[in-house]
């Protein structure tokens, strides 16, 4: 593998852009205040792996696999979790 | 009598604790949020009579909703001789966080490690001696369900009761180290708020830097009458200071 190649196969996004089954690792958390705190506390911080396991018909809420429990996301909530995706 | 409280993240069995032990029979739901305030109840174990408060499921002390709150203040205000924290066996990792934070506002722990059959149930392995001798508390595996455990879990409170003070007198394990960019202001924060009598008689002051650290809104506004204007100009200096060099 040529060197930088790896970085560069790495795209972030919105963990509402994954599809059932895909997975990336926590960059960011965009949410301020209550909802940053609360989402934290919660185990959602940078580094963690983050794993869509089913969505709602709508795609609110999204079920995640995360230090392995399952935890539903508000559309809005998922909408400020920045993940480092392989592609 | 000896005064412990249960505290935990959100369904994890801790009412269905409470009420093994006490006898009583508090609503209990396989859904979180079913304990919305606190509840005491008594038993007697070995002659020993325990008063048991049955706090609300919380995932941190950090006060970002009213049921974190109710188990917050109670904590800090009532300081329980005994803090039993339940820990859901089948999902450490995220349980831990509470348990470190409770380290930190120097309490006499006692973990249960709650839902230990759904653990087993899962392949996961813990091994409750080496927890115990990393977090620097007794550490009981219980199935609250079947009662598994139980007895164990009453001495062990009985027991630390007699050794809280002993045990804070000797050298503190189990305390979370933040890091070279985190431990210099914790402890700058810590040694302005040692001078204040009034908040050492209040809480923790390793608890409280960190607290302050961490932006606490409430801790901030709380704390504004007890500290003098220069304690306060003291300690948002080291915030800054602390926070620039992070960046």
């Amino acid at each position: 593998m040529i060197e930088g190649t790896e970085a560069r196969c790495r795209k972030k996004k919105q963990l509402i852009e994954l599809k059932p089954g895909e997975k990336g690792r926590i960059v960011a958390i965009s949410a301020s205040g209550y909802l940053r705190g609360r989402m934290m506390d919660m185990g959602l911080v940078a580094g963690s792996e983050v794993k869509v396991i089913r969505l709602a018909p709508a795609g609110d809420p999204v079920e995640v696999l995360l230090r392995g429990y399952s935890l539903a996301l508000r559309r809005n909530e998922a909408m400020n979790i920045i993940l480092e995706v392989d592609s | 009598m000896i005064q412990a409280a249960l505290i935990g993240n959100p369904n994890v069995g801790k009412t269905e604790i409470f009420n093994r032990l006490t006898g009583l029979s508090s609503k209990v739901g396989n859904f979180p949020g079913v304990t919305v305030e606190k509840k005491a109840g008594k038993l007697v174990h070995r002659e020993k009579e325990i008063e048991l408060v049955d706090l609300p499921g919380t995932y941190s002390l950090n006060a970002n909703a009213i049921d974190e709150l109710v188990a917050r203040d109670y904590i800090l205000q009532e300081r329980p001789e005994i803090i039993v924290d339940i820990v859901d066996a089948a999902n450490l990792e995220r349980n831990l966080y509470l348990t470190l934070l409770l380290l930190d506002m120097d309490f006499s722990l006692v973990i249960a490690l709650n839902r230990w059959d759904m653990a087993e149930a899962r392949g996961i392995k813990i091994n409750p001696e080496k927890l115990s001798e990393l977090l620097g508390c007794p550490v009981v595996p219980t199935v609250a369900v079947s009662g598994q455990g139980l007895d164990d879990l009453k001495d062990s409170i009985a027991k630390a009761a007699g050794a809280a003070e002993r045990e804070r007198a000797k050298e503190k394990k189990g305390v979370m180290d933040y890091g070279t960019d985190l431990e210099p202001p914790i402890g700058k924060a810590s040694d302005v708020i040692r001078q204040n009598p009034e908040l050492v008689k209040r809480c923790p002051e390793r608890w409280l830097a960190i607290r302050m650290l961490e932006g606490d809104e409430m801790i901030m506004e709380q704390t504004r009458a007890i500290l003098s204007s220069p304690e306060r100009a003291k300690i948002l200096s080291i915030i800054q200071s602390g926070e620039a060099a992070l960046r």
